[in-house]
């Protein structure tokens, strides 16, 4: 490895990637919600949090971060760290929808686990991905290579001060390869954000960390590409706070954080099975099926 | 040990282009590596979870960190970093716990870290060093450089006495003897080392023939050898400046397993101490030269292999 060199080739758009348009990701991320859907028919698991970050995953994935086919070690990948680690089914539908994961799902921890492909990282004590994200960060940046980290974690999760400390690192260390984007559904284990442990002003308190801070949907892929890029090629680390609903997609999960940990029943199931069938009959069709 | 050290440390990245340094706001270790090159040093400032977790980040990028910090910070605050982001994936990470035991004195007990040991103890990838004197610190250092796996190693925070001989610190994974002897056997690791010679010395002059053997790796731990040792003799006495599972003790008495030998151990209890010196906490636990004396006789009076002279 060369200490000498340190200039990280920051510059996006993902060369590595087909052209994917929103249609195309908001598509990709229905089959990996049906996906968790029919795992979470089998048994209980982190259901909401997994449909609330789905389309960020997807999003980040098709249409941001670079990668190589066949390749999850590539060692000049751009890294995905799903720092809400109870997210898990959401990222392995995601992988799973991409090709990366094989075989059975439902076999896998209901944490990501070190080892597994495009797994960058164990994650599920929370507050730790952030911390993780510097370090990979500022090794790649010292290193002389191009790798960008992207790090997701929960709203809930920022109560944890570790992330704060990381906050600080990370605009201390001008780590301009770094983004975090912050699922911010509102909710977490036992109600709303703001009656359990108010975050809010959550965007001054990032600014005032030294962050550059962007906002939008969470399930508008254009809008979080388009931030998230933005963010990515600015002078120091950023932040996206997007917004998100829990348990987005099936309507009787949205915004209900009992689904925070639960079981489908097969009624359920076909419920919201019919429920994802009938927004891609609305969706415009996509340009690539 | 910090001044001992430091030189290692600096050789190291030096020599390893991929071994980097990190810390958190103590700079004591890393010195030298600062001067030569200060993009090698990483500070966090005073956040201990942050600079173990960004470590882990660093190691998975390719670069084999050196982590050094006060060891009550390190180890207790930074623990489940320690556990998730380092050990459990087996990532070459160095940690240096300053201060280890009851060495910052009259510091209190926000400074002692007497747990550290038991708390590396419990994981299930971790080795861990406890050097007897900074001779013993740099020659572990020397060892475990650069970084191949989850390691830790406990440094004191002032300058303990010298016990290793520099000119020839042996293997640092053996059982080293220190002191020959045939009535019994003291097994000591960490500044114990020289309150075990400390004891055994005194009772030479009582007619008491004791051997000390210092144990510098406590994991992995040289159970075979400490078991062939502890063949020859009626009683060992173990003498640790740490407290809870996992220690010097607990690892000989599951080494030697039952007689001939009954083992003996002296460590921390589970008393928060009083204000006092290094030296003073060390007699306060009971693992001092003069604990570790008593031990000896005590027993050997009661196997009625020894009439106590005094």
């Amino acid at each position: 490895m060369s200490s000498s060199a340190e200039q990280p080739s920051r510059h996006s758009p993902p060369a590595e990637h087909r052209p994917v348009g929103p249609a195309d990701v908001l598509a990709f991320a229905d089959r990996a919600r049906l996906r968790v859907l029919r795992l979470a028919a089998t048994k209980a698991l982190h259901v909401g949090p997994a449909l609330s970050v789905i389309d960020l995953l997807a999003t980040l994935r098709l249409t941001v971060l670079r990668d190589r086919p066949g390749r999850p070690d590539w060692p000049d990948r751009d890294r995905l760290l799903l720092s809400k680690g109870h997210g898990a089914y959401g990222l392995y539908a995601v992988l799973a929808e991409s090709g990366v994961l094989a075989g059975d799902l439902h076999r896998l921890p209901g944490h990501p686990a070190d080892g597994l492909p495009g797994v960058e990282a164990a994650t599920g004590a929370l507050g730790h991905g952030l911390s993780l994200g510097c370090g990979m960060a500022l090794g790649t940046r010292l290193a002389g290579r191009p790798g960008r980290i992207v790090v997701v974690t929960g709203d809930g999760e920022l109560d944890e001060g570790t992330n704060w400390e990381a906050a600080q690192f990370a605009a201390h260390h001008r780590l301009a390869n770094l983004v975090a984007v912050v699922d911010r559904n509102g909710l977490q284990q036992e109600g709303w954000t703001e009656d359990v442990l108010r975050l809010e002003p959550l965007a001054d308190k990032w600014r005032a960390f030294g962050w550059s801070v962007a906002e939008a949907d969470g399930h508008d892929p254009a809008a979080v590409r388009y931030a998230v890029t933005a963010l990515l090629d600015g002078p120091g680390p950023g932040v996206l706070l997007a917004h998100t609903i829990k348990g987005r997609g099936v309507s009787f999960m949205e915004n209900d954080p009992g689904w925070h940990m639960g079981r489908l029943t097969a009624e359920q199931l076909s419920t919201a099975t019919a429920e994802l069938a009938a927004r891609a009959t609305a969706r415009p069709q996509a340009v690539r099926a | 040990m910090r001044a001992a050290c430091a030189p290692v440390i600096a050789a190291a990245v030096r020599s390893h282009p991929d071994v980097i340094t990190a810390g958190a706001d103590g700079q004591a270790l890393f010195g030298p590596v600062i001067g030569a090159d200060p993009r090698r040093y990483i500070e966090t400032g005073i956040a201990e979870t942050n600079l173990v977790a960004m470590a882990a980040g660093l190691a998975r990028t390719g670069w084999r960190p050196v982590v050094g910090a006060m060891a009550p910070f390190l180890i207790r605050r930074a623990y489940e970093q320690i556990r998730l982001d380092v050990s459990l994936p087996g990532l070459p990470v160095l940690l240096l716990g300053v201060g280890g035991g009851l060495s910052y004195g009259p510091l209190g007990p926000t400074h002692h870290a007497v747990d550290d040991i038991a708390l590396m103890s419990a994981l299930p990838r971790m080795d861990i060093y406890c050097p007897a004197d900074a001779t013993d610190a740099a020659h572990v250092l020397r060892a475990c450089l650069p970084p191949g796996r989850p390691t830790y190693i406990r440094l004191t925070a002032r300058e303990d006495p010298p016990v290793i001989d520099s000119g020839q610190p042996g293997d640092v994974h053996a059982v080293r003897t220190l002191r020959a002897g045939r009535d019994a056997l003291v097994l000591a690791t960490g500044r114990c080392v020289a309150e075990a010679l400390a004891a055994a010395e005194h009772r030479a002059g009582a007619g008491l023939d004791v051997a000390v053997a210092a144990v510098t790796c406590l994991h992995p731990f040289p159970a075979e050898r400490v078991r062939e040792l502890a063949r020859d003799f009626s009683l060992v006495v173990t003498a640790e400046e740490a407290a809870g599972p996992g220690g010097l003790g607990d690892r000989v008495a599951t080494a030697v397993g039952g007689p001939p030998a009954q083992v003996t151990r002296l460590r921390v209890d589970d008393r928060y101490p009083p204000v006092g010196t290094h030296e003073e906490l060390l007699a306060f636990y009971g693992v001092d030269r003069s604990a570790i004396t008593s031990a000896l006789t005590r027993t050997l009076i009661r196997k009625g292999d020894h009439e106590d002279p005094v």
